[in-house]
């Protein structure tokens, strides 16, 4: 047998695993985009652009601009907070670089639920912040923080953060440090160096970080249910409505296909990268 | 100036204050799943008797062995299963294998509520009835590439001459894989296995599309309790899912340093060693 025909073998299982209950499934979900509901709410496949053209309704129209607007805000954000604790421990971990890193990681391993239910219990009317605000009498009826934009915002971040920390850490950390020192020989200031040099150099990891936190906060919709009220609906509480109460199964699939279309083009970029650097790593 | 650059005060405050920002909420859930009264603002003293609340309550403590049934078959399928791809991609150089590589890395960037759904569909479309079963397939099925970059980064590493040897000594292909290349391969195996189970256990979308009648894992009940509003129980539900998957993570850590490769467990966790 040759060595070809012998390693291609490892690729069967999981690949016919991953056709038939990814692949598949996906197109099934395309098809059934262009379906209808029948009289007694069963899904019919069939060929006809409705659901689409309901999906750009006014009434809907809203709600995937502002799923798309907070998840903006949210990469945003997560930029905002994950470079400067990227490049502190990158550059100033020292010999506690891998502990400052598991710190990290740490609150991403406690169930998604459990983090948003702990912001509910500090963001309720009655909650912890607001009774802790009274009792420092800075307020006295306390403020709306949960049923707030702000607050489904701040949950996804919360959420999210470590995507967008660990591809920027792993970027500055493969940095070469002699051309920073470059930058210093060559007088420019300590800012200019970090705009001029380190900025570019980890493009990579911040773009990859964006997209990283920014694919699930669309689709996101946990924080939105918890921490949100009627005014904060995201795409993904309207695609599990049509699942779970409204019970159009090929409306919900339409909605999903063009979040998906919309998202597709940050994912075709994100495998283009990844897979250019799989194929540096992989030794030909 | 430069000195103010070097050593920035200000960075190191703003690192605490994000890691502040990580983990008081989870603090909060911890500390208040002690607390002796049904209050999430005072704390009144210490007591265990929202946990006996919780493993008193049978349904709950079947939804916690369900969750751990589904956390360990997927481990066990995903790793086998991603492992054995990992190898194909790595070693197989055929037609097929820029495919597989972009069709592994696919379910990666998908957001989890459209899996949820597709596994949906088919299970329907097929007529297979939402049980334990489809919750454990559609782990798996998510599972899997998470193994495959663990698994792909510790062997794009790795050169093959020690099988190349083996063969040369005599042994049979399947002989260098078993008794070469799984043992080198190990610690990245563990720890991917080990991921995935603390992935499964945590899972809360895709389980909620797939979850049927019958016993529903952890994830899912903590969503329709949270409806009916916050309550000590689920902070102590919440804690103990913790403790489990943080376990998990810290196995995921320590044991490949007991294989003598000190760099692994950690990289696995930031992906320094993935793709």
């Amino acid at each position: 047998m040759s060595a070809r025909g012998f390693w291609s073998r490892f690729l069967l299982p999981g690949g016919v695993w991953l056709a038939l209950l990814f692949v598949v499934p996906l197109c099934l979900l395309l098809a059934l985009s262009f379906g209808y509901t029948d009289d007694l709410g069963r899904a019919v496949y069939a060929f006809d652009f409705d659901n689409y053209k309901d999906a750009f309704d006014p009434l809907y129209i809203p709600v995937l601009l502002r799923s798309i607007g907070f998840a903006v805000a949210t990469a945003a954000i997560c930029l905002l907070l994950g470079y400067p604790i990227a490049y502190y421990i990158a550059r100033y971990g020292g010999k506690r670089k891998h502990l400052l890193i598991a710190l990290l990681v740490i609150p991403f391993f406690v169930n998604y639920l459990v983090r948003t239910y702990a912001w509910v219990a500090l963001l309720a009317d009655d909650g912890l912040v607001n009774s802790g605000l009274e009792s420092l009498g800075l307020t006295e009826s306390g403020i709306q923080l949960i049923n707030t934009p702000y607050a489904v915002i701040g949950g996804l971040v919360y959420g999210y953060l470590v995507f967008m920390i660990l591809p920027i850490y792993a970027s500055l950390e493969r940095m070469d440090p002699s051309i920073v020192e470059a930058g210093k020989d060559l007088f420019a200031t300590p800012f200019r160096t970090f705009l001029h040099v380190t900025l570019p150099q980890t493009k990579q990891g911040i773009l990859a970080g964006c997209v990283l936190v920014f694919l699930p906060a669309v689709g996101d919709f946990v924080s939105a249910q918890l921490l949100g009220g009627p005014d904060t609906y995201m795409i993904g509480n309207l695609i599990q409505d049509q699942f779970f109460t409204a019970n159009n199964w090929p409306f919900g699939s339409a909605l999903t296909v063009v979040m998906m279309i919309f998202l597709s083009f940050w994912m075709i970029g994100y495998l283009r990268s990844s897979a250019r650097e799989a194929r540096q790593s992989v030794p030909a | 100036m430069n000195q103010a650059f070097d050593r920035p005060r200000f960075l190191r405050v703003y690192s605490w204050g994000v890691y502040l920002f990580l983990f008081i909420p989870i603090g909060v859930v911890v500390l208040f799943s002690f607390n002796s009264v049904k209050s999430l603002q005072n704390f009144d003293g210490f007591s265990l008797q929202w946990y006996e609340e919780f493993l008193d309550d049978p349904t709950l403590r079947e939804s916690l062995f369900v969750s751990l049934e589904i956390a360990v078959l997927t481990m066990v399928c995903a790793t086998i299963l991603g492992t054995a791809l990992a190898i194909g991609l790595v070693r197989a150089r055929t037609r097929w294998s820029p495919a597989a590589n972009v069709l592994m890395l696919i379910p990666l960037v998908t957001p989890e509520i459209v899996a949820g759904i597709s596994a949906l569909i088919i299970f329907s479309q097929l007529g297979i009835q939402l049980s334990f079963l489809t919750i454990v397939i559609a782990h798996i099925t998510f599972s899997i590439s998470y193994v495959t970059v663990v698994v792909r980064g510790r062997l794009a590493s790795m050169g093959d001459e020690v099988e190349q040897a083996a063969m040369d000594l005599g042994a049979t292909r399947w002989q260098s894989v078993r008794l070469v290349l799984l043992p080198e391969l190990w610690p990245a195996i563990v720890a991917a296995g080990l991921l995935t189970f603390a992935l499964s256990f945590d899972d809360f979308v895709l389980s909620f599309f797939t979850t049927g009648e019958d016993v529903q894992p952890l994830p899912v009940r903590i969503w329709s309790a949270i409806r009916f509003g916050v309550s000590p129980t689920i902070n102590a539900i919440g804690t103990l899912m913790m403790a489990v998957s943080l376990t998990a993570v810290a196995a995921a850590v320590l044991i490949p340093r007991f294989f003598g490769r000190k760099e692994s467990g950690i990289k696995v966790l930031t992906g320094q060693e993935g793709g």
